[in-house]
């Protein structure tokens, strides 16, 4: 065993979008399930979590080493070396890989389908507009039927990282807080300076405003239409 | 007193005979028919409370939510009419019809929610009307949540 040193695996804007994003979702399901007055809040949470993951997909060709797809990105030649035990490089390690990236596909999904959705009692996503109502039912049952999905990911997730701390004996969240983690290989991560982040999140809150619907043409005022006094 | 007896008696025949009567497609329109008027007024009321506040406006539409949550629309779930078309298929689970005390319980606050809302609608206070209202719709979830298909 070679000594280990400190090396940097998770930049600043990673982790925070990690967090974020651990918070907007406990509290989307929270909300999604209340229903009612709180689905107000559902939908701003929603497109807050579509900002995030329009961030993170785009930190993951600009940010750092470690957060960037090109070089987690899981092939079954990769997560059968890692399960032999032939895998040893800081960051997401080829089955972790795989999770990741479900657990950035899922909720894209509900978020994207949530845009079109409806609760069939008072709310409707901000671009229900734009597809009509077959559309959106389908949309919404889907979106129904994924948060399912998304529990028993977070599930897995949650799972493996005890998993990791009391059988393997790695601590994954410290690292995923602090950014920092003793390793025998590799290097820290490079990259993904100011410029990037600036580029990135600016890109993402571009998203925001166009799933947020705001550019949508108002709907004509109601003096407009005329119907009968009764 | 004898004529009020048979008058009542009469009544409970009567309708007794309107139940049968009602056929399973027509039972499942009206439930259709009257979960989009209350989606209509729904939609109404959010409209008053997201733009500019009209309180006769959102009193008829609290109205007819009182209206129709207070009709009796129990009766509609006739046996047999958990499958079948009115407008369009029926989305009403089998368990709709199997637990009738859990959904007693949710159409009793259903109404309470609705008796709120139009106490609240008829006071003019948009801030009143706007938790009652969160308050119904709650209610309609809960039931959509365990009762109807996705």
């Amino acid at each position: 065993m070679s000594e280990t040193r400190k090396i940097l695996i998770w930049d600043l804007p990673t982790r925070l979008f990690h967090w974020l994003l651990v918070l907007a979702i406990v509290a989307l399901v929270v909300t999604g399930k209340a229903g009612g007055s709180w689905m107000e809040w559902h939908g701003r949470l929603g497109l807050l979590v579509l900002g995030l993951l329009v961030f993170r997909l785009l930190w993951g060709v600009m940010g750092s080493t470690y957060a960037r797809f090109a070089g987690f990105f899981p092939t079954p030649a990769k997560v059968a070396a890692y399960l032999r035990g032939q895998w040893h490089a800081p960051g997401h390690n080829p089955l972790g890989a795989c999770s990741v990236l479900a657990l950035l596909a899922v909720p894209l999904f509900q978020a994207l389908t949530g845009l079109v959705a409806n609760d069939d009692i008072a709310f409707v996503g901000p671009l229900y507009d734009l597809v009509g109502r077959d559309l959106s039912n389908l949309a919404t049952r889907w979106h129904l039927l994924a948060v399912n999905v998304l529990l028993a990911l977070v599930a897995l997730h949650v799972a493996a990282i005890l998993f990791y701390a009391h059988i393997k004996k790695d601590n994954l969240v410290k690292p995923m807080v602090l950014g920092w983690k003793d390793s025998a290989h590799g290097e820290s991560a490079r990259g993904g300076g100011w410029i990037a982040f600036v580029v990135a999140l600016a890109l993402a809150v571009l998203a925001v405003y166009g799933a947020s619907g705001a550019w949508l043409p108002e709907p004509p005022p109601p003096a407009a239409v005329e119907t009968p006094a009764w | 007193m004898k004529t009020k007896i048979l008058l009542a008696a009469l009544a409970t025949a009567l309708t007794a005979t309107a139940h049968a009567q009602v056929k399973v497609e027509d039972a499942i329109k009206w439930r259709q028919s009257a979960y989009a008027t209350m989606g209509w007024s729904m939609a109404r009321i959010d409209s008053n409370l997201k733009g500019t506040y009209n309180k006769e406006e959102v009193l008829k539409a609290a109205t007819v939510l009182q209206a129709i949550a207070n009709s009796g629309m129990g009766s509609l779930y006739l046996p047999g009419s958990d499958k079948g078309k009115g407008w369009v298929d029926t989305r009403v689970k089998p368990a709709f019809f199997t637990e009738g005390a859990k959904v007693g319980k949710i159409a009793g606050e259903f109404n309470q929610a609705a008796n709120d809302l139009a106490k609240a609608a008829a006071t003019g206070d948009a801030a009143a009307v706007k938790t009652a209202f969160g308050a119904v719709g709650g209610t309609c979830k809960s039931c959509h949540d365990d009762y109807r298909a996705k």
